[in-house]
C-alpha cells in the first residue's frame, strides 16, 4: 500500500542556487544549479517516468564539494510534456544537455546517468568528448547484456490481455487504465531492497505528475536501437567511465553495467544486495564513489 | 501484521563496536555492559523494557561516543543479561541497583543517564536517590505512573482476564502472550512506530523481541511497579537538569505522562511532532542533536 504523498513538494534539504529554463523547438526544460566548484557535475534525467528529484540525495551531499547541475527530463517535472513521440528520442535528451550546460555557462562537466539517462549520456560522452570530462552510469539501461523481464514484456507492450500481472503491466492500454497500479508495481521492482517503502512512495509520487499518454510517447522515441550501436558509441567514448550496478538490479541485467564498464574501459563497481537504483536507496555508498570518482580525475 | 524478518539471525553489522565489554553479577544474575569512546560527561544509556535490549540504542552510540564516553548494558531479561524467571528479580529497584553496579564495574563515577520509556522509571529513582552518581537525565517516550493519563485504548482491556478477542490491545495479554507470543510483539512493535516508513525499526524491534520469551516478560508484568505516589515523591528529590522528548503521536503511553513527568521534575519537554514512542530509533538525527545540545547546556 501506498501512503499519500503529500501534494506540495517535499522540503528539501538544500534549494537549488539558481534556476531557469532552456527551450528548444518550443519545449521548455527546467534546470537547477546548485554550490560552487571547480569541477561541475551534471546528473541527467533518468526515463520521464520520474524527474530530477530522484537525485535528492545526491545533490545536497555532492554540492558541498562541487558544482552541481540537474534538469528535469521533458515530460516530467517542470519541464513541458510535448505530445509526439519523437519529442522523446534519446537525441533530444542528449541535445538538451548541451543547451543546459551553455545556459549554465558549463564548459565541461562530469555526467552521471541513471538508467534511461545512460543512453543520453553515453551519446554525450562519445559524441561530445570535448564537453564531458568524465562519466558516471548507475544501472545504466542499455541494449547490452542480458535481457531482464522488463525487455520482454516491451515486446507485447500494444497486445491485449485479460488480465495484467507482474510485468504484464507494462502494456499500453494497463497504463491507460490503471497508471498507479502499473506504477506500484514498477516501483516494487525498481526497490527490491527490504525496507524501501519511502523510495517506492516518493517514486510513485513523481510519476504521478505526469501521464499514462506522455510515458507511452516516449515508449515510441528512437533511442539506441541496438546492440551494434550501443557498442559503437562506447567503443568512441574516450573519458574516464564508472559503472555502478546492483547486483540484484530487477529493471537493468548487471550483466549490462559489465559490459558498458568493459565497452568503455571504465571501472565496475558491483553493489551486493542493491537494486536497479542505489543512488536513491544506498545514498551514502553511491555518494562516496561519486565523489572518490570526480577526486581522482587528473 | 505479519513482520518477515529480512535479518539474519546473527547479530547485524555495527557501525561502532564497544572499546570494552563486561558482565556484573549480582544475586546470581549477569548483566551485560559494553563501553565505548571517550568525553566527559560519560553517558549511561539504560535498559528499557525487556522487550528489548541495548542494541535500541544502535542510533545512538556511534554518534554519542565521538564526543562522549557511552555506557550501556543490557537489561535482565533480555539481550546477553540473564533471563531470571522469578517477579521480583524484574523490580525498578533491580534495574537501578544494576546500573549502579556497572557504574562501578566501569569506574564510573558520575553519568548523564539516558533512559527509554520504561528507561524513564529507573532513572528516575536513579537520579532521585543517587543524586552524588547522576549530572543530568534525558528521558525519550518515558514510561511514568505519577501523572497524566492512559490512552483510552489501553483500558478497554485487562492483563490478566481471558478474552475470546484478540484484536488490537486485546493481545496485550498474559494468556494471549502465552499462545502467540511473537503475533504480540509484532502488534505491539508496530505500535511503538506508527510512523510511515518504520519497517526497518519495526524488523529490528521484532527481532530483539524474539532474543526473550513470554515467561520473561511476564515476570517483568508482575514485578512490583512504582506507584502513583511513589512515582511523584521521586520527582520531588530530582535536582538534576532534566531533559524529556516525547512523541505527539505516541501509541504506546500517552503524551499527557511526558508533560507530567517534564512539569513534576521541573525539566525541559520537547515534543517531537509526527513521532511515535521512539524517536530515537526513528528519527535519530533530531534525538541525538537534542541529546548532544543539552549536554552541552549542562554547567
Amino acid at each position: 500500500m501506498i501512503t499519500a504523498a503529500p501534494a506540495r513538494e517535499q522540503t528539501r534539504a538544500r534549494y537549488p542556487d539558481e534556476e531557469g529554463f532552456v527551450e528548444r523547438n518550443g519545449v521548455r526544460v527546467f534546470w537547477e544549479r546548485y554550490g560552487e566548484g571547480e569541477r561541475t557535475i551534471l546528473f541527467l534525467p533518468p526515463w520521464s517516468i520520474i524527474h530530477s528529484r530522484c537525485w535528492k540525495m545526491q545533490i545536497p551531499y555532492l554540492a558541498r564539494h562541487f558544482r552541481v547541475i540537474a534538469f528535469d527530463p521533458r515530460g516530467n517535472g517542470r519541464s513541458d510534456r510535448p505530445e509526439e513521440p519523437d519529442a522523446y528520442a534519446e537525441a533530444e535528451f542528449a541535445a538538451d544537455a548541451l543547451h543546459v550546460l551553455d545556459a549554465t555557462e558549463t564548459e565541461r562537466a562530469v555526467i552521471v546517468g541513471f538508467s534511461m539517462g545512460a543512453q543520453r549520456g553515453l551519446l554525450l560522452a562519445a559524441n561530445h568528448p570535448e564537453r564531458v570530462e568524465a562519466a558516471v552510469f548507475i544501472g545504466p539501461g542499455l541494449p547490452l547484456g542480458k535481457a531482464t523481464p522488463r525487455a520482454r514484456a516491451v515486446t507485447s507492450f500494444d497486445e491485449e490481455f485479460e488480465t495484467y500481472g507482474g510485468w504484464r503491466k507494462y502494456n499500453r492500454r494497463h497504463w491507460l487504465e490503471d497508471y498507479a497500479d502499473f506504477l506500484e508495481f514498477f516501483f516494487s521492482q525498481v526497490y527490491t531492497e527490504p525496507h524501501s517503502t519511502k523510495q517506492i512512495e516518493d517514486a510513485v509520487g513523481w510519476a504521478l505528475e505526469s501521464t499514462p499518454e506522455m510515458l507511452i510517447a516516449t515508449q515510441r522515441a528512437p533511442g539506441i536501437k541496438d546492440e551494434g550501436q550501443a557498442r559503437e558509441l562506447a567503443a568512441r567514448t574516450r573519458c574516464p567511465v564508472l559503472v555502478i550496478h546492483g547486483e540484484d538490479d530487477a529493471i537493468r541485467s548487471h550483466t549490462t553495467g559489465a559490459a558498458l564498464a568493459e565497452l568503455t574501459g571504465g571501472t565496475l563497481v558491483t553493489l551486493e544486495g542493491s537494486g536497479h537504483a542505489p543512488h536513491g536507496r544506498d545514498p551514502v555508498k553511491v555518494n562516496l564513489l561519486i565523489r572518490e570518482f570526480v577526486e581522482s580525475l587528473p | 501484521m505479519a513482520v518477515e524478518l529480512t535479518a539474519s539471525p546473527r547479530e547485524q553489522t555495527r557501525a561502532r563496536y564497544p572499546d570494552e565489554s563486561g558482565y556484573v553479577e549480582r544475586q546470581g544474575v549477569r548483566s551485560y555492559y559494553e563501553v565505548y569512546g571517550s568525553g566527559e560527561p560519560t553517558l549511561l544509556l539504560l535498559p528499557t523494557w525487556s522487550l528489548f535490549h541495548s542494541r535500541h540504542w544502535k542510533m545512538q552510540i556511534p554518534y554519542l561516543a565521538r564526543h562522549h564516553r557511552v555506557v550501556t548494558f543490557d537489561g535482565r531479561g533480555n539481550g546477553r543479561s540473564d533471563r531470571p524467571r522469578e517477579a521480583a528479580a524484574y523490580g525498578e529497584r533491580e534495574f537501578a541497583a544494576d546500573a549502579l553496579a556497572v557504574m562501578d564495574a566501569t569506574e564510573t563515577g558520575r553519568a548523564v543517564l539516558i533512559g527509554f520509556s520504561a528507561g524513564g522509571e529507573r532513572g528516575l529513582l536513579l537520579a532521585a536517590e543517587h543524586p552524588e552518581r547522576v549530572d543530568g537525565a534525558v528521558f525519550v517516550g518515558p514510561a511514568f505512573a505519577g501523572g497524566g493519563t492512559p490512552l483510552p485504548e489501553r483500558t478497554v482491556y485487562d492483563f490478566d482476564t481471558e478474552y475470546d478477542t484478540h484484536e488490537g490491545w486485546a493481545k496485550h495479554n498474559r494468556s494471549y502472550w502465552l499462545r502467540d507470543y511473537r503475533d504480540w510483539v509484532e502488534f505491539f512493535v508496530s505500535t511503538i512506530f506508527t510512523e510511515p516508513h518504520s519497517t526497518k525499526p519495526i524488523e529490528d524491534g521484532v527481532g530483539w523481541a524474539l532474543e526473550t520469551d513470554a515467561e520473561t516478560l511476564l515476570a517483568t508484568m508482575d514485578a512490583p511497579a512504582l506507584t502513583p505516589e511513589e512515582s511523584q515523591a521521586l520527582c520531588r528529590l530530582v535536582s538534576c537538569p532534566v531533559l524529556v522528548i516525547y512523541g505527539e503521536q505516541d501509541a504506546i503511553t500517552s503524551v499527557s505522562r511526558g508533560r507530567a513527568f517534564a512539569e513534576q521534575l521541573g525539566g525541559e519537554l520537547v515534543l517531537l511532532e509526527g513521532s511515535g514512542h521512539a524517536p530515537h530509533i526513528r528519527d535519530p538525527v533530531k534525538v541525538n542533536l537534542l541529546i548532544r545540545e543539552f549536554l552541552e547546556s549542562l554547567p
